[in-house]
């Protein structure tokens, strides 16, 4: 039976299609770029299933132990009790309880696809190369990485400190690489020990991860001496170290990001006596993260905030101090990191100076591959597709900025890389935007009896203990303050109408889903407007109010008029002679009464 | 008016709710018919404009001032129409009071009844207070369950699911029950009652306490009448036949 649906089912359909709250993803959800389900595993840790808890994050991240320490977390940025009270979960420090608390090799879902016979190589072993190796090798390609360095992980081994991320942790995470048979060849350098078009040649794919690894130093007059340094060469010295030839006992460290912050701390646990953090920024600008500032502060790093190194002082050839002018503005009106400086100058005495101040991204493909800023190569944006057939990139080298940036990035990556080993157009049906971070559109009211709670915090070594060691200074939650964070946890999903209505749970996850499957076919099944109690239950708990049986009714309006005056319906005969006797003389009366 | 399934429920509740109007109101016109509330809901547009237009006829043919319903899909379709100035029966007993012979006939009854509500009339809270006031006049106590008066819950019966999606109807019918603090449970709709019965529910319609025995532990509710198609249509030809021979 062909029903053509009138514009009032379709208009009804459309709006719930199009703003039913029930397929919507929690706020941290959508922002995470690797669009992690927090809420579940939060949910888990709170009911004690810590190994479902461990399970529901590895669907999405192989690294949660490490993102659970060191991830920027956009996810709390958005959670809903930031937005009401300032005082989001400590969504990453419970990822870190349930991995520290369960995740074990037994866990780890090791299943990978049938041989395609397809061979990919990947450059870099950081958080973008191995993501898109796992999810690779999950298809069935023989995947290789090269990687550079002894060591695996790329910055999260050689950028971050371990007192922030604690190199088993993250060595033990990585071994799931060889549980999943992805080939690694440490210590190979493309670029130079193979060339790119050596791996073109040998694979039919190529996706290039390695990093951002030259640390960027401004043009400075007198910067031709020891002791001048860059922020990644000293973090690396420092990962394998855990200590650096060049740190002196007086040091600066130029920059005011995170990398700076790492680099003060760093140096302090390296020896030094005195570090001073010098930015051009003032205090309420920097760019650092408010928790690792206050860290370091603690560990008692000196800040000098607005300043601008000008001129470097040296004796026998070893930088002795700087000279700074001060600086009034970062951004110039066009929104541009452009530095004003003014006439007041300072100088200040040291022995060490290490820059943090970006990192640029090697050019590893000989000019086959256009670069831009920061060299990162140009590269279709939504698929990660170079100039070069069959060449893609990802993470830094691509543009992302965080760990699970990069993670999304090595993911589609791996997409595109997919489609392109199957002969699939790379943009065909593809959803772009759930690929990477987006905004959830859950818009529910509080309920109300929701009030504001304390975000817990884990607990941390003291400071003065923590300079003595390149040891992790953040203990983790303990049992008692997992559960009490989890449980502040406001669950921002709506499924109230799915509570209420038996009905829809027979038919859908939720109306959203319901009617957008109506309106993508055209067509729906009668029995399910011929199932709706008409009882108005769904209205009444739903948040927007959305009137679900008169979509049903209207429906119902329609088969009746594509079926002949009758209701597709076969038990509904029955109603038929039914309300035939109740118009018949036989069961009817009127009577009026005497006046 | 009465509706459909009062009549087919329970011709002695009609005659005996008859006789208590027609003294107040000497007056009273009568008429059974169906509203067409269930073509409706079959979706049948053509169909519910003659239908509802012949039952409007009938009305109009008794040049009433008012019409007391006591079924409450009629009460909406004819407020819907707004052809008649239209009231519901529960929300007219407490203005009327009921017979003093009736006040307090359970006060001594070991019964708690839960209370439910009519989903058509959720909004209509004269009808719940109505509802209330009659069963305190008695004397029965009750009880409410959590989903009451404008949260209430639909017994199973609604949208005509019950020919459609039987399986689905019964397990509504199950929920509601289970809703339900206690095991004794009181309904002023006669297809609510059938439901709360296929349900595993111990249900009664508030006229069956009005003008049957008082309820006890040890009373058993009336037998699931509209669930036997002769049954039921023998008593809708009896009820008929009750108002011909009540309003001369």
């Amino acid at each position: 039976m062909s029903v053509q649906f009138t514009g009032k089912v379709l208009t009804i359909a459309t709006e719930i299609a199009n703003n039913c709250q029930g397929l919507e993803a929690p706020f941290c959800q959508a922002e995470c770029p690797m669009h992690t389900d927090a809420m579940g595993y939060v949910q888990l840790i709170r009911e004690g299933k810590f190994d479902a808890a461990v399970q529901k994050i590895r669907e999405k991240l192989f690294l949660p132990g490490t993102l659970g320490r060191i991830c920027a977390h956009p996810c709390e940025k958005v959670c809903r009790r930031e937005a009401e009270y300032g005082q989001s979960i400590s969504i990453a420090a419970l990822k870190r309880y349930a991995a520290d608390k369960a995740d074990r090799e037994e866990l780890w879902d090791t299943t990978f696809g049938h041989a395609t016979g397809k061979t990919v190589a990947i450059v870099g072993s950081g958080p973008a190369g191995a993501q898109a190796a796992i999810d690779l090798r999950k298809e069935g390609h023989r995947v290789t990485i090269f990687e550079r360095l002894p060591v695996l992980g790329g910055m999260l081994r050689v950028g971050i400190p371990a007192y922030r991320l604690p190199h088993a942790v993250l060595d033990f995470e990585y071994g799931y690489l060889d549980k999943l048979g992805v080939e690694i060849r440490r210590g190979v350098e493309v670029g130079k020990d193979i060339a790119i078009a050596h791996l073109r040649e040998q694979y039919d794919a190529v996706i290039l991860a390695h990093g951002a690894h030259i640390g960027m130093m401004p043009r400075v007059n007198g910067s031709d001496v020891a002791g001048i340094t860059n922020a990644v060469e000293f973090l690396r010295e420092i990962a394998f170290k855990r200590q650096s030839n060049v740190l002196g006992e007086n040091v600066i460290v130029i920059g005011g990001g995170d990398v700076a912050m790492d680099c003060a701390r760093s140096a302090l646990r390296g020896g030094a006596k005195q570090v001073r953090l010098i930015c051009l920024e003032k205090e309420c600008d920097l760019p650092a993260s408010k928790h690792e500032q206050e860290s370091a502060a603690a560990e008692g790093v000196l800040f000098t905030f607005g300043w601008c190194v000008d001129d470097f002082l040296s004796t026998d050839g070893r930088v002795s101090g700087i000279r700074m002018k001060n600086c009034l503005a970062v951004i110039d009106e066009t929104g541009r990191f452009n530095p004003r400086l003014g006439g007041d100058t300072h100088e200040l005495q040291c022995d060490t100076v290490i820059f943090a101040t970006g990192q640029r991204v090697a050019d590893i493909a000989d000019g086959m591959l256009k670069q831009t800023s920061g060299g990162r190569y140009l590269v279709d944006k939504d698929t990660l597709a170079t100039d070069v057939p069959g060449v893609f990139v990802a993470g830094d080298a691509a543009g992302s900025t965080i760990a699970i940036e990069a993670m999304a990035l090595g993911r589609k990556s791996a997409i595109s890389v997919s489609r392109y080993l199957q002969g699939i157009g790379l943009t065909e049906g593809r959803n772009f935007a759930l690929e990477n971070s987006y905004k959830s559109k859950f818009e529910v009211p509080l309920p109300p009896d929701v009030v504001d709670l304390k975000r817990h915090h884990p607990n941390i070594m003291p400071a003065e203990r923590r300079i003595q060691t390149f040891d992790e200074c953040d203990l983790g939650l303990d049992d008692t303050t997992a559960f009490k964070e989890a449980s502040r946890c406001l669950e921002c999903e709506c499924k109230d109408c799915m509570t209420e209505c038996l009905m829809l749970n027979d038919f859908t996850h939720c109306p959203g889903e319901l009617f957008s499957v109506f309106l993508a076919k055209g067509s729906i099944e009668a029995i399910v407007p011929y199932s709706c109690n008409m009882c108005n239950q769904c209205t009444l708990v739903c948040p927007k109010e959305y009137k679900l049986a008169d979509a049903f009714a209207g429906m119902r309006k329609d088969f009746v008029k594509a079926n002949k005056g009758k209701s597709p319906i076969k038990g509904h005969g029955a109603i038929d002679i039914h309300q035939r006797l109740s118009f018949s003389r036989a069961f009817t009366i009127r009577r009026k009464g005497r006046k | 008016m009465p509706g459909c399934s009062l009549p087919s429920y329970s011709p002695s509740n009609i005659s005996k709710t008859i006789g208590f109007l027609q003294d107040v109101y000497p007056e009273l016109s009568v008429v059974q018919k169906c509203c067409g509330k269930p073509t409706k809901a079959l979706g049948q547009v053509d169909l519910l404009k003659a239908r509802f237009g012949s039952l409007v006829q009938d009305i109009k043919h008794c040049e009433i001032d008012e019409i007391i319903v006591a079924c409450q899909n009629c009460l909406n379709m004819l407020k819907e129409s707004d052809e008649f100035q239209t009231v519901s029966l529960w929300e007219r007993l407490p203005e009327l009071g009921l017979p003093r012979e009736l006040r307090g006939k359970a006060a001594q009854s070991d019964v708690v009844f839960s209370i439910h509500d009519s989903c058509p009339v959720r909004d209509t809270k004269g009808i719940h207070d109505g509802i209330r006031w009659t069963l305190a006049e008695l004397g029965y106590k009750t009880v409410e369950p959590a989903q009451t008066r404008d949260r209430t819950r639909c017994c199973g019966f609604g949208g005509m699911i019950v020919p459609a999606n039987p399986d689905l109807a019964k397990r509504v019918m199950d929920r509601r029950v289970k809703d339900m603090p206690t095991e004794h449970i009181v309904v002023y709709c006669a297809a609510c009652r059938s439901s709360m019965l296929m349900g595993g529910g111990k249900a009664w319609h508030i006229l069956d306490l009005l003008w049957g025995p008082v309820v006890t532990q040890a009373s058993q509710p009336p037998e699931n009448v509209l669930a036997s198609p002769v049954k039921a249509w023998l008593n809708r030809y009896k009820s008929k036949a009750v108002i011909n021979r009540t309003i001369t």
